[in-house]
């Protein structure tokens, strides 16, 4: 039990590279921060692409692009982005890379949601807008829209989470996110303690938005 | 025209392809080998998990909960990090085969266990009551009855989580598992060329694939009725 | 007189705070169709469920061929086979055939083999005029045939008395004839029947006695013709009252 808590709950351990942890989280935030809205509106356009486009050619571009961007390991888009970016385009900052490996694999992901949830509101909808004199555009911002929002809420957020927790990533091309200060405050006390302490932080974090998820969920079944 | 540096021969380079593709092949096993394994517990133990929380036993119950909703906050990568590098300190040394397979166990069951549990409890209560009416005990009636048809209705969340599962493979790269991601990486580095890291994508999307289409075609097979 | 097959001595049965039934006592002999009538709320539903302790009772005895089931200690998996039970909404297994959802006790609870279950299976589905039927799904019958296969998968185990729980509450009126058919038909082969329902009509012409409960209570109780023609009861009268239109 002693060695469990010497090594996995070092309370000196955990005050000294406390501040750093911070520093990692507030990345993992900002990040976070971008990353989402771009996401979710390359995903929402993709969606809208698809299911308003008369041409089944936009539409099976965009199925070719989601399925291709669900199945491929984002981690391996990341790699090959910032290993592979400064080949075609010279000396690339590292953000754009990781933004950009991101926000292609979440865009995928907000599409296939954005999808479901414009699947969900009935045809009738639209036709109701449009016949009392509202353009497209309109009816889609004003009556579709906020309804296939609500449709999908839980699963919107349930996204939102896993794109906080695909920001461990990044660590791997050494952006300072929360488990890369881990793991570099790790090697330098020599204890494992500072990567425990990121782990409770990411349960601090996301599990309250979890159970907020399950309640989404069950408010949405009734 | 090995020293043309167009976006062809930078990242299609042939003779590169053909010094390094059996390092990528390598790896295929390892990702198969990892990802099979992590998909057949995590899902069993899922499978049990949900039926200890069906048991209604609080004592069981909570420890589930607790579990499932631990593993599906926590980011994949950072159990990985913590089973590799903490459990030597322990005196628990795992292979990073092991580590990477556990973590994604788990998250997997997790995840697994929120599927089939939801399968279970969507079911009306009158399901159980016409098993037990007819004479079968609890575990008969759930083998019989109630898990044919909560698992039917897991399906496609089931589906979408395995594929998520296999793709995490990739992240044992980070603890040095010589699957795809990490053979190409190291080839690339020794040919100062990013054609292995082709390769390696090229190696995911042929994995990937025909999991993909399995999944889709399994959906619509039995996640209907 | 012969002993009663199934007996319910004082039950009782509270949720909560709430006295759901204040001391019920009803017997069903070999044979005998006994139909439970009443408002909402009487506890009908209730004390049925706890003839087979779908429902466990908080008091008093259900004695099943003079044994009691309400002791603990009892092997209920044996005993519920014993008692046939159908329930309002069919509960048919919707990912099994029809054949299948009656075969599946006789396969796992009383262990036959598979085609020995099979054909009790079919011998059941013939009894209720569903023979033709055996390989369809719940979702490709109606109402009524998903009752009538309910029917079948309860009898198939062999009863020595079944159980009904308002089985024609949930049926559009034009196919409530055909379930009634079934259960005249059941009663002719003599099996034991209680019976909870509000379809009045066949409860006047079919059963040997009915029992009116009220308030958690056995208010009133006799042959049909006692309780639908002379009922001695006031809140009886008012109940057999609303309904001597529709009779």
């Amino acid at each position: 039990m002693d060695v469990l808590i010497q090594n996995f709950f070092n309370l000196p351990v955990y005050r000294d590279v406390f501040p750093y942890l911070m520093g990692g989280l507030w990345t993992t935030v900002w990040l976070s921060a971008i990353v989402i809205p771009l996401g979710a509106i390359a995903g929402l356009a993709l969606a809208l692409a698809q299911s308003q486009s008369t041409g089944r050619g936009a539409r099976w571009a965009v199925i070719a692009f989601v399925d291709f961007f669900r199945a491929f390991p984002p981690l391996v888009l990341l790699i090959f982005l910032y290993f592979g970016l400064p080949f075609v385009i010279g000396d690339v900052p590292k953000l754009v890379a990781v933004v950009l490996a991101f926000v292609l694999n979440n865009a995928a992901y907000f599409a296939e949601v954005f999808r479901a949830g414009l699947q969900g509101v009935a045809a009738g909808q639209m036709e109701a807008a449009r016949s009392t004199g509202l353009s497209r555009l309109q009816a889609l911002r004003l009556v579709v829209l906020p309804q296939a929002v609500r449709n999908v809420l839980p699963d919107l957020v349930s996204n939102c989470i896993e794109i906080v927790k695909l920001t461990t990533i990044a660590s791997v091309v050494g952006m300072p996110e929360l488990l890369r200060a881990a793991r570099d405050a790790q090697s330098l006390v020599f204890n494992p303690s500072p990567v425990v302490l990121a782990a409770l932080l990411y349960l601090a974090l996301l599990w309250p938005l979890t159970r907020w998820t399950a309640r989404l969920e069950r408010r949405r079944l009734r | 025209m090995s020293d043309s540096t167009g976006l062809l021969f930078t990242f299609f380079n042939l003779e590169v392809a053909q010094r390094y593709w059996r390092e990528v092949a390598a790896g295929v096993a390892v990702t198969l080998g990892v990802g099979l394994a992590t998909v057949l517990t995590g899902v069993l133990a899922g499978l049990a998990l949900a039926v200890l929380r069906a048991t209604g036993r609080t004592a069981l119950r909570g420890p589930v909960v607790v579990f499932s909703d631990v593993m599906r906050s926590l980011p994949p990568l950072v159990v990985i990090i913590v089973l590799y590098f903490g459990l030597p300190s322990l005196g628990l040394p795992l292979s990073s085969f092991a580590a990477t397979w556990l973590s994604l166990s788990m998250v997997l069951a997790a995840y697994a266990q929120e599927s089939i549990w939801a399968g279970i409890s969507a079911l009306p209560a009158g399901q159980m009551e016409a098993a037990r009416s007819t004479g079968f005990g609890w575990w008969g009636a759930m083998r019989f009855v109630i898990l044919p048809q909560a698992l039917r209705r897991a399906v496609p969340t089931l589906t979408n989580r395995v594929i998520s599962t296999t793709k995490n493979t990739a992240l044992g790269s980070v603890v040095a598992l010589s699957e795809i991601l990490s053979n190409s990486q190291a080839a690339s580095a020794m040919a100062a060329n990013p054609t292995p890291l082709t390769l390696g994508a090229i190696a995911y999307i042929v994995v990937f694939l025909p999991i993909v289409i399995f999944a889709r075609w399994l959906e619509t097979r039995v996640g209907h009725r | 007189m012969k002993a009663p097959i199934l007996e319910v001595v004082g039950l009782r049965k509270s949720y909560g705070a709430h006295e759901v039934l204040r001391g019920v006592d009803l017997r069903v002999r070999p044979s005998e169709l006994v139909c439970v009538i009443g408002p909402s709320g009487s506890g009908k539903s209730s004390m049925l469920r706890c003839c087979n302790r779908l429902e466990e009772p908080t008091g008093g005895q259900v004695v099943l061929d003079g044994l009691d089931i309400t002791r603990p200690g009892t092997d209920l998996n044996r005993i519920r086979q014993g008692v046939g039970m159908v329930f309002q909404h069919f509960n048919l297994y919707p990912h099994l055939s029809a054949l299948e959802n009656v075969a599946l006790a006789l396969r796992h609870v009383q262990k036959h083999p598979a085609a020995e279950a099979a054909r009790r299976a079919h011998e059941a589905l013939a009894q209720v005029g569903l023979a033709d039927k055996a390989g369809a799904h719940p979702a490709q019958l109606s109402g009524g045939q998903q009752q009538r296969v309910g029917i079948a998968r309860a009898i198939a185990l062999k009863p020595r008395v079944m159980l009904f729980d308002e089985p024609t509450s949930a049926l559009d009126p034009e196919l409530v004839e055909d379930v009634l058919g079934t259960m005249r038909a059941l009663r002719e082969s003599g099996m034991a029947m209680l019976v909870v329902t509000h379809e009045m009509a066949f409860a006047h012409a079919a059963a040997d006695r009915v029992v009116f409960m009220d308030g958690g209570v056995v208010a009133e109780e006799g042959s049909a013709a006692d309780i639908f023609e002379r009922p001695q009861q006031a809140r009886t009268r008012a109940f057999i009252g609303r309904y001597t239109g529709r009779a």
